[in-house]
């Protein structure tokens, strides 16, 4: 039907690119390189959302090969929809990143565009993934290129955010090095669906500190409270592109995780953790939001209602009802797209101001009427206004947290109610009232490239809002499966 | 006649060694002695494959085994031999270094690691690791202006004895003991007792096992290693770290399994010891160190512990699992230590790194893979190796040294990627290195090469990876 392994060619085709850039490109064609790759694996991604049967909750477009013979260990790719989303947020992500980075990066430009490559890389291949191993080469593969995003072409505070982020995630992944050698070791598998089948064999006091292993990754990355505290450094401290990388995909390959690894092997292990999950999951939703609120830098502001808006979606995974689990992965796009943009509009907006401080700020809408207009509908969808993206996310998340249990539907809530505070809060701060006379006699207002960065965005917030199925359809078969298969002992 | 043909990769040495000797006044200008040192190393790898067709057999009386094991390893030291060659192109220009002499005592000294993976009797075992460590005595004094040189080689010399006579003494009990040096003789002996009940043989075997842990640098007999690494020149450094290394856990996994594999239980203990300690202390001692041969003295040390890992559980399995690692650990540690040697003077300590990513793009990308290895991070060949040495320790039950295992390597990991952040996040404080001559450029490229394609396709390594 097609004519080539759809997968493996997406996942790879950033990576030749890299490869190409870094053999062959000159700092003039270096992003033109990028864009031009980027924009074919979009293409070459195509099939899948053409091809792909919603009704069908197994594994579509699998490839398989030998890989480790001697090890049982195959290379094996395959989606379904619950990653498909994922993957069309990758490879767009990675656009808009170089849009955001064409005029903002200026020095040693080729391996900027190389690390994003092999970024998307890591990315795609994450969620493309059907067994374990290459789940974790390609969770390590994004290792290397984000530490070297934020170290390189970032802020002030830049080495000690990427060594920060390096540490963290690093701490986390190798506990889950080991965690998947012992899972390989009692199930003598990789491969998720075998796994899923073969979980019997672990034993639930083994279940309990392999969920705890693994738990150690995924928590990192989403990254749940406590576990949080290299985010604000990273997410500030990384160029814009980075921001995007980070908030966008990084933070959502954990909450994958759980969904991949902890729900379908580890059934008993979930159900042992389950109260600690969903209180921390508040926990971060308001805690979260109250350190949210106090932030005067605009960035680390946003950076921080990332650890909020990661707290509905570990809320929504583990309340372990349809609602619940669906509203979390749709709020995981969501926040995708939306913290992206926010980042995306606050990198356009310090490239000429030079400042993230929101004292700094003030009356912006005096002289950027588009920007304001696109920052406002970001920040409505943050704050999850019916009618755009994050109100579905957030509205079955809460459902289903009712479902559970109501204090804790109560809390998310109130986390809601504190997450339009801040955002509204800083709209004010920054775009409403008089004109801060530091900003006088600066042009302001977006140009034609950045607004086309943003317009993807800004459309997808609404279509998400007005036609969340369009998602939801994807993921009802997987979901239901998933929770099903759960449930069985 | 047929005993002496399964030596002959070692023949091909030593003709080559005492040939450069003989002619050695009238080639110190030329460049014979590297090229001829060169094709030696790959003329005994390739016999050493050759020799292994014939089928697996024991000659000299039962002394010489000559097996899969052994030609993986004889393979393994003509590479780091034939590398560490490459590598010293040019760090002999500076030097009043007698070249002929220099390649000789490197083809030696390689001939003592093939007896030494080859030998299946501890006398000759004993034998040949001395003539290994005998010759390394005098490469890493061969600078002798130098007095850190000389110093270091005198450290070396004093601490490598003292193991040498921990060594001797555990062969001399265990013949005690058992009424012989063979291996197979050992095992047959000790198949009689139950296990850990003859004290006399528990202090030969701990004798042995620490013998064999100086060669490996490890934890509590590694304190050799920094001085000897800083004060030698850098490719000896190298060539101790990857070929000292690989033989020294080649022997001990041929101690282990084939001569006192009936007291698999203490040996374990000793290992799991040996290579916990080796791991974190290697790996905090790092943190500290601002000078890079020193600091991949420490990285050695750390990786003696993870290569030790396989053998704890005393199978075969394991074996390879230490064999696998040992295979991969040699090219990514000469490939950081080529890197090392190719940016020269400045290369020897960490502040040289500053900006080299600026300067030199190419240069930093390998040193960037060659610590990502290091630190065992995919897709490179240290994650397969950690991962084979880690799935062996799960397998045998240890789950906290496992976890310890792998907690340390967060450590280390940030020891290496201090290099990273100094080529890559630092403005460059020093003009840019000269450009490195085409000899080390190979080098650079064949370690490379090794590193990502067994990280991309480690499965191609396992079927030589077969244990003794």
């Amino acid at each position: 039907m097609i004519p080539y392994p759809v997968l493996t060619t997406t996942t790879f085709l950033p990576l030749v690119g890299a490869a190409f850039i870094l053999l062959f490109g000159s700092e003039r064609v270096a992003r033109w390189v990028a864009l031009i790759t980027t924009l074919v694996t979009l293409t070459a991604s195509l099939p899948l959302y053409l091809f792909f049967d919603k009704a069908s909750s197994a594994l579509q477009f699998v490839e398989s090969a030998d890989w480790i013979p001697s090890l049982n260990i195959a290379y094996g790719m395959g989606v379904d929809g619950i990653s498909l989303p994922f993957i069309f947020l990758a490879t767009l992500l990675t656009i808009l990143c170089i849009g955001a980075s064409w005029e903002a990066i200026r020095v040693r430009v080729r391996e900027f565009y190389a690390a994003l490559l092999v970024a998307e890389t890591a990315m795609i291949g994450l969620f493309s993934a059907s067994n374990l191993f290459l789940f974790f080469v390609f969770w390590e593969l994004m290792l290397v290129p984000v530490f070297l995003l934020i170290g390189v072409w970032g802020g002030p505070g830049r080495v000690y955010a990427s060594i920060k982020f390096l540490v963290f995630t690093f701490s986390g992944s190798v506990l889950m090095l080991v965690g998947m050698i012992a899972i390989y070791r009692s199930c003598g598998t990789l491969d998720f669906k075998a796994l899923a089948l073969a979980r019997a064999s672990l034993q639930p006091a083994d279940q309990a500190w392999l969920f705890a292993a693994f738990l150690a990754a995924f928590a990192v990355k989403v990254p749940m409270f406590p576990l949080h505290t290299w985010l604000p450094n990273a997410h500030t401290e990384a160029p814009t592109a980075g921001s995007v990388i980070l908030a966008g995909i990084l933070l959502k390959m954990g909450a994958y995780g759980f969904l991949r690894v902890s729900l379908p092997i580890l059934p008993q292990g979930v159900q042992l953790f389950l109260k600690p999950m969903l209180i921390i999951s508040v926990v971060a939703i308001v805690w979260g939001a109250y350190v949210t609120l106090v932030q005067t830098d605009v960035k680390r502001l946003i950076a921080f209602s990332s650890v909020s808006h990661m707290g509905f979606v570990t809320l929504g995974i583990f309340t372990l009802n349809p609602g619940g689990v669906e509203g979390a992965i749709l709020q995981m796009i969501n926040h995708g797209i939306i913290s992206a943009a926010l980042f995306l509009c606050v990198g356009m907006i310090y490239e000429r101001t030079h400042t993230r401080e929101i004292k700094d700020y003030g009356g912006v809408a005096k002289t950027a009427p588009v920007y304001s207009t696109l920052l406002a509908l970001f920040c409505l969808a943050a704050a999850g206004t019916p009618g755009l993206n994050s109100f579905v996310g957030e509205f079955l998340i809460v459902g289903g947290a009712f479902k559970t249990q109501a204090w804790l539907g109560a809390m998310a809530v109130w986390g809601v109610a504190l997450g339009t505070a801040y955002l509204i809060w800083l709209y004010y701060r920054v775009v409403m009232g008089e004109m801060n006379p530091g900003l006088t006699g600066l042009k302001l207002e977006l140009n034609a490239r950045e607004v086309a960065t943003l317009a993807p965005l800004a459309a997808l917030a609404v279509c998400l809002g007005l036609y969340p199925e369009c998602v939801l359809s994807y993921l009802r078969a997987p979901v239901t499966q998933l929770l099903a298969t759960r449930i069985a002992p | 006649m047929s005993d002496l043909a399964l030596l002959i990769p070692e023949l091909i040495l030593v003709v080559m060694a005492v040939g450069l000797i003989l002619v050695a006044r009238r080639i110190q200008r030329t460049p014979v002695a590297p090229v001829g040192t060169v094709f030696a190393a790959m003329a005994a790898a390739l016999a050493s494959g050759w020799v292994l067709s014939w089928g697996s057999k024991t000659g000299f009386g039962g002394m010489i085994i000559l097996d899969g094991y052994s030609q993986f390893f004889k393979i393994l030291s003509a590479a780091t031999l034939a590398l560490a060659v490459l590598l010293s192109v040019r760090s002999l220009d500076g030097e009043q270094v007698p070249r002929a002499e220099y390649h000789a005592l490197l083809l030696l000294a390689t001939t003592g690691m093939m007896l030494a993976v080859s030998a299946h009797d501890l006398l000759p075992l004993y034998l040949s690791l001395e003539t290994m460590t005998l010759c390394s005595y005098i490469l890493v004094g061969i600078r002798v202006e130098r007095p850190s040189s000389n110093e270091a080689a005198i450290k070396y010399f004093l601490l490598g004895s003292f193991a040498s006579a921990l060594l001797i003494y555990g062969i001399s009990l265990t013949y005690g003991v058992t009424g012989t040096t063979d291996f197979a003789g050992i095992t047959a002996a000790l198949s009689g007792h139950g296990p850990g009940t003859n004290l006399l043989l528990l202090v030969a075997i701990g004798l042995v096992s620490a013998g064999l842990a100086f060669k490996i640098a490890a934890v509590p007999l590694h304190a050799w290693a920094p001085d000897a690494y800083q004060g030698a020149s850098a490719p000896v450094a190298a060539f101790l770290a990857a070929g000292s290394k690989a033989v020294g856990l080649a022997a001990l996994g041929r101690v282990c399994l084939a001569a006192y594999s009936s007291e698999g239980h203490v040996l374990s203990a000793v290992l799991a010891w040996l290579a916990g300690l080796s791991i974190v202390v290697g790996s905090i001692i790092a943190l500290s160190q601002t000078d890079m041969k020193r600091l991949l003295a420490y990285s050695s040390i750390t990786h003696a512990g993870y290569a030790l890992l396989g053998l704890i559980a005393g199978t075969p399995d394991g074996a390879s699992a230490t064999m696998t690692y040992a295979f991969f650990y040699v090219f990514m540690t000469l490939g950081a230590f080529g890197v090392v040697i190719a940016l020269g003077e400045r290369g020897e300590k960490l502040d040289g790194y500053r900006g080299l990513a600026a300067q030199r793009p190419g240069t930093a990308v390998l040193m960037l893979v060659f610590l990502m290895s290091l630190i065992g991070i995919p897709p490179t060949a240290g994650f397969a190796a950690k991962f084979v040495v880690i799935l062996s320790v799960v397998r045998s039950g240890h789950m906290a040294l496992a976890v310890l295992a792998v907690v340390c390597s967060v450590v280390s990991a940030f020891f290496y990627m201090r290099v990273a952040v100094f080529m890559y996040m630092n403005e460059p404080q020093e003009s840019p290195p000269a450009r490195f001559p085409v000899a080390v450029f190979a080098a650079l490229a064949v370690a490379a090469l090794v590193t990502v394609i067994g990280g991309i396709s480690p499965g191609s390594l396992a079927p030589w990876a077969v244990s003794p």
